[in-house]
Order: C-alpha cells, then structure tokens, then sequence
C-alpha cells in the first residue's frame, strides 16, 4: 500500500500508552477504510454488554482512504463507538477539516481507550502525541475550547471537542469540529466520560499516492462530472435549506411530534425566507460546493444569535417539533448545540416530546419548572436546549434521551416518544415515505435518515427503480440498496450529498485503486460485497448486544394513528404491514425471521469467524 | 418522435394519476410542452416565469441527466424521459 495509508493511533488515556499499529492488508482489502474499519475494529475489540460509558467502551474517530487528498467531498471523517442512547452500534458523521487533518498527521484512524483520571486533551502532530492536561479547557463551550487549542499550536491546528454537554454525559451529546458535529448517538457522551475534552491535530499537507498521474487525472473528471451536476449547482447554491419546501408540500414534515405531516404557515420557514438571513458560506476540506450558510439575527429579542447553519435537519428540530414558525429562534437555538455540543435531531425532538406531554398534562409546570410547553411558543424550547446541556430541572430527564425519560415519566408517557431503538426520528415522517421510515426501522444505529436514505421516496430519483412512497412491503429491496449503498460509501466517508452528483460509482472505485495500489478497488462489485459485508456485522454486533426483530420496529403511533397532511397529500397514511416487510427485507438480507444473521450469509460475507457468536441467540 | 415521460409520483396528481405519457418533440423541451397540453396544471411546477425548468427540478434522458441546457438536448423515438427533483437530502 502507499504511505500514508494504513496505519492507526491507539490511545490509553487509563495508562498513558500511545501506539501506531499496522491496519493488515487483507482487513483493508475486506473492510477498505472509514466505516469498515469502525464495525470490524469495535466488533474485534469491544466485549459485549460492555458499558457504553464505563473505560472499557472505545471511541475510534475515523477518516477515509481518500482524504487530506485533491478529490472532491471525501474529506469527511465518523465516530464509531457504542451508543450510551441506544447500546447499539453508533456511527456518526462529520464534516469540516478534520478528516484531512487526521491523513496529514499520518492515520486512518485513532482507537481512544480507558478513561483518564482527570481532564486531558490530546495533541497529535506527524511527528508525535501528547496527552495534556485540561483543566483549562473543561467548562468551556466548543468555540472557546477550540479557539484556545489554536491560539496554543496555531493555525494549521483543527479540532475535534466536547461542548459542557458531553461533559455531562448527555446522551445525545456531540462531538464538534469547526462548526460541524458528529450528532447522533451521543459520541459526545462517550468521549466525556474518558475525561477527554479535545482531540487537536496540528500538521500540513502530506499525502502520498500510488499513482498520483492516474490520480490527478481521476479527480479532474470527477470535478468536470461534478459542474455538470444540476444536483451539485442547487446544493451550491441552497445548501439543504430547501428541503422543507418539498417534504412540506408532500406531507412528510413532521410537526408536533408527528402527528401532522405538513406544518401551517411553512411559507414563512422555506429556503428563499431563510436567504433573508444568510451572511457567508462555509464549506469542508476539498469540496467545491461550500454548502453551509451562516445566518445572522439581527433584530428581535435573538439578535445576536449566529450559525454556520442551520441544515435541514436542525431547521425542522426546532420548528416542526413544537410547531414554530420562528427561522430566529431556530438560529439562535441551532448556535447553542454547536457551543453546548448537542445533537440538534435529538434534542429538538426530545423537546417536542416534552411539548406533547405538557398539552396532555403528563407534564405540568410543577415538572417544567414553570415553563409552559405550548406549541407555537419557541421561548420555552431556548431555555429548555441549554437545561439539556446542563442537565438542569427537567432537563436532566430530557437529557437521558425520550425512550429513557419515557420509562422514567410512565403515565403512558412511552406512546409519545418518537424514536428506533433509543435513537430520535429525524425530519422525514415515516407514514409519508415509507420506504425511507422502515430504513429507520432497520438501520443498525436506530432511526437515521442517513443510513439508507430513499432519494425515491422524498425526490423521486430513478435509480435503481422509482418507488411507491406509500408502498411497504413491496419496497423491502430498495431499503437494502439503499442501505448497502451507503455502507459502502461510507467507507470513503463520501459526502452523502455529493454521492447524488453523477459521478459515483464510476470513479470512486478507480480512484481507491490508484491512491493505495489495490487493484480489486476498482472492481464495483467489490464495493458492493464491502458494503453488503458492513452492513451484516453491525447486525452482528447489535444481536450480540441484545438486539432483534422485536427491535426492528417505527412507534406505535406510525402503525396506529393516521397522518393528518392538512393540505398535502398522503392524508390517513398508516404503517400497516410491518410485519410483511420484515419478512421479506430479512429474506433479501439472508437473516432468519428473528432478524439475525444466518450461518450461510455470515459466510457468504466471509465473516465465518463471528458464526460462532450467533449460535443459540434468540430475538427475547 | 414519441417518447414517453415517466411522472414522478410528486406530480401524479396533476397528470390524473398517470405514471407513464406518451409524447412527441425533438427535443426535451418540445416534450415537456406536448406533456403540458395534455396536463396544463403541470406548467406551473415544471416552468419558471422565463420559460426555464424550474431550477428544483432535472430531467433525464434514459437515466442520463439533460443537464445543461436540458430543454434543448434532442430526443430520439422511442427514448424515456424521467423528472425528478435535483436535491440531495438533508
């Protein structure tokens, strides 16, 4: 393989120890980077039913085999652990620098271990690493936290900190990085409980290739491929701010905790209201679309408020949840999770399940300290972003996720909590693009648009067929497509917007090949077989943990209660053949009716070597 | 010519339901004007105010963007036309 690939950090923070190790040949051939090496190194290392917030649990941040390179949007990097939220597998991404950054210093990825005794953060250089003392940084917000850690090693230094979020263990607690968060699954959780604040890179550009002229001359198509993308031309010119347009108009917006599917007055939060606000655009390491707008408040009582969002997501967080039309206080509460480093889906649904409690009197002003949850009203949802950090009042019950302050609550407080396995539901509701909800179902990390994303439900693309967005069980193979799709991107860690922009598969393959010598990189049907590899043993890794069909499923409210669409169509929509739908998707998956995988699809992967662990396990 | 349309599910409802048309252009846009005599409630969600595609949305040729320049990119008899929006997510 070419230097610079192949090599990790391993990091006691219980002992002090720092290592490089050596990544084989063949789990590179097997795995090829990012997200492949995530499951196939926790899977390896981590115990089952291990803590997700004991020093046992590991937190590998990742990057893939093309950054810190000249190829566009692969420049990404993820956080692999278990999951405090929901003690599945947990996978998170993020953009910025800091991908690149981690290939400059020399590494695919860093496995950090232990738990240190007090406060540390690390500083890594190509020449060295240091685990450092930070009392000085603990309390401190991201911004500060990395504006010290730059004015201490300068300029050429990027980030990756927990806000006081992480410090306090929240469970859906973030990892940030610039103005970027690996969101979901509370990494911020995990890597606060190790007592570790930051990890800082200081290093230049250094990244050698095994053919740099075949290279170079694969990166040019792929940028000529990529001007002529109409997909890439709007995202240039929108970033995601346009996205509520369309799931408004067809009825898959979820407002107040999803029992609508349109919200009233979505005119006033669409992408040309929030142009009004945009001060500046921001982009990650190699990526020509600079699709991160800043917005700015200038008046009112958020003025002030600042983001480098908020992304489609987030603008949903803290509009359709509680039912909100405010694009300032959606700013304003967007700027508080990237200080307090917080997970903007979860934290936004977690209020709106606080919102609905409150109208039904599960909740009363006794619980909420006075504050009175009623839809429509965005002051109490400020107030209750940062008592989630702080773990204050009802905050600190909010804090625990809603399937946890759920059980906590009872009163048939359960039936409200809108979330797959732990993991809150994000911006797309399930009864609307049914294809995109049973990947919520399924995916290993609980409910996440991003892990089988159905670009055929919500914008109606063509590959590798169009679909019935109401459709179920007919679907069942478009959710693995999808799925297995995206593994295998993700071990690039390739830009999920940038995978729609006419150039993937073509060149991604070839340009592994020629950046690590591997010839069989370039084979497509390799990639398929990785992702399709990925994807099995973070099954097996969930089953290991407990994990199942009985887990495999949306809230009763999608299988039972009708979405109302107000103007948009879809009206009535249930969930009604989950059942049916497991069944066939577990059939193409080759896992048996209980959602595990079979001993000849464990082999078929190659992964012959984990049969053993699914011998006797049952779905309890 | 005759080329057929595929209509993506988001614009069903302004086509009576249809999911395949058949029409007849050289080009792209000839086709999408016969589409429109047929369904006029499509204009206004495939045309700007200039007579552009709307910006949110491509048209494909045989599974292949018409991107740049999409309305004047010729056709060919029997090639199948698809719509879809030009997002990628969030």
């Amino acid at each position: 393989m070419a230097a610079n690939f192949g090599r990790f950090l391993r990091i006691n923070l219980s002992s002090g120890e720092i290592a490089t190790e050596a990544v084989p040949e063949q789990v590179a051939m097997d795995f090829i980077g990012g997200r492949g090496y995530g499951i196939r190194y926790l899977y390896e290392e981590l115990a089952p039913n291990t803590d997700p917030l004991g020093e046992h649990n590991k937190l590998l941040l990742l990057n893939g085999p093309l950054a810190g390179t000249s190829a566009q949007a692969v420049s990404r990097w993820m956080v692999c652990t278990k999951s405090p939220l929901t003690g599945a597998f947990a996978r998170s991404v993020c953009g910025a620098d800091f991908g690149a950054w981690l290939k400059f210093a020399g590494y695919d990825f860093i496995i950090i271990e232990g738990k240190s005794e007090k406060p540390v953060y690390v500083h890594l250089t190509a020449e060295g690493c240091q685990i450092q003392d930070a009392g000085e940084l603990w309390g401190k917000d991201t911004k500060e936290t990395q504006e010290w850690l730059e004015q201490c090693y300068g300029k050429n230094t990027r980030t990756a900190c927990i806000g006081m979020a992480g410090e306090r263990l929240v469970k859906y607690a973030a990892i940030v990085s610039g103005r970027r968060t690996a969101g979901r699954c509370g990494t911020g959780a995990v890597m606060g409980s190790k007592n570790l604040k930051a990890i800082a890179i200081t290093a230049q550009r250094n990244v050698q290739l095994h053919d740099p002229t075949t290279y170079n001359q694969l990166v040019k198509e792929q940028v000529n491929l990529i001007r002529n993308s109409k997909g890439f031309q709007n995202h240039k010119e929108w970033g995601t701010t346009r996205t509520q347009d369309v799931t408004n108009d067809l009825g898959m917006y979820p407002v107040q905790n999803f029992r609508y599917g349109q919200q009233i007055g979505y005119e006033k939060i669409t992408g040309a209201e929030y142009r009004k606000f945009r001060t500046g655009e921001f982009g990650c390491y190699s990526c020509p679309a600079r699709c991160g707008k800043a917005h700015l408040v200038k008046t009112g009582p958020y003025a002030g408020a600042y983001s480098e969002g908020p992304e489609y997501e987030s603008i949903w967080a803290f509009t359709g949840t509680i039912d909100s039309t405010s694009i300032e206080a959606t700013i304003a509460a967007d700027q508080l999770c990237d200080d307090l480093g917080l997970d903007t889906i979860s934290t936004g649904s977690c209020i709106g399940f606080a919102y609905e409690l409150y109208e039904k009197g599960i909740l009363t002003k006794a619980d909420t300290d006075g504050l009175e949850l009623k839809y429509g009203d965005h002051a109490p949802m400020i107030d209750l972003v940062k008592k989630i950090a702080m773990r204050e009042d009802i905050g600190n019950l909010l804090a625990e996720g809603s399937m946890r302050a759920a059980a906590s609550i009872g009163k048939g407080a359960e039936a409200y909590a809108m979330h797959v396995k732990g993991l809150e539901i994000p911006a797309y509701e399930p009864r609307g693009a049914k294809t995109h909800g049973f990947n919520y179902a399924t995916a290993s990390i609980g409910a996440s648009h991003c892990y089988g994303y159905s670009r055929q439900d919500v914008f109606g693309a063509i590959e590798p067929r169009p679909s019935d967005r109401f459709a179920e069980e007919e679907n069942a193979d478009l959710v693995v497509y999808n799925q297995d799709g995206t593994a295998w991107k993700e071990t690039g860690i390739i830009c999920s917007f940038a995978s729609g922009w006419d150039w993937i598969p073509a060149l991604y393959g070839r340009m592994l090949a020629a950046a690590r010598g591997m010839e069989q990189l370039a084979d497509d049907d390799h990639l398929l077989r990785v992702g399709e590899r990925i994807f099995n043993l973070e099954r097996v890794f969930n089953v290991r943990e407990g994990f199942g069909r009985k887990q495999d499923t949306l809230p009763r409210r999608m299988l039972t209660e009708p979405l109302h669409t107000r103007e948009a169509p879809g009206e009535g929509q249930i969930v009604r053949n989950q059942d049916k739908f497991l069944d066939q998707y577990y059939e193409i998956r080759g896992w048996t009716k209980d959602g595990i995988p079979s001993p000849r699809k464990l082999s078929d992967m190659g992964l012959d070597y984990v049969v053993s662990d699914m011998t006797g396990i049952s779905n309890k | 010519m005759s080329v057929e349309i595929y209509i993506p599910q988001f614009l069903q409802h302004l086509a009576n339901g249809v999911d395949v048309v058949e029409v007849n252009g050289r080009t792209v846009g000839e086709c999408l004007n016969d589409l429109v005599k047929q369904f006029p409630q499509l204009e206004a969600l495939l045309f700007d105010k200039k007579g552009k595609l709307v910006e949110l949305l491509n048209v494909y040729i045989n599974r292949e963007s018409a991107y740049p320049e999409e309305l004047a990119k010729p056709v060919n008899d029997g090639d199948k036309l698809q719509i879809m929006y030009t997002l990628v997510g969030g």
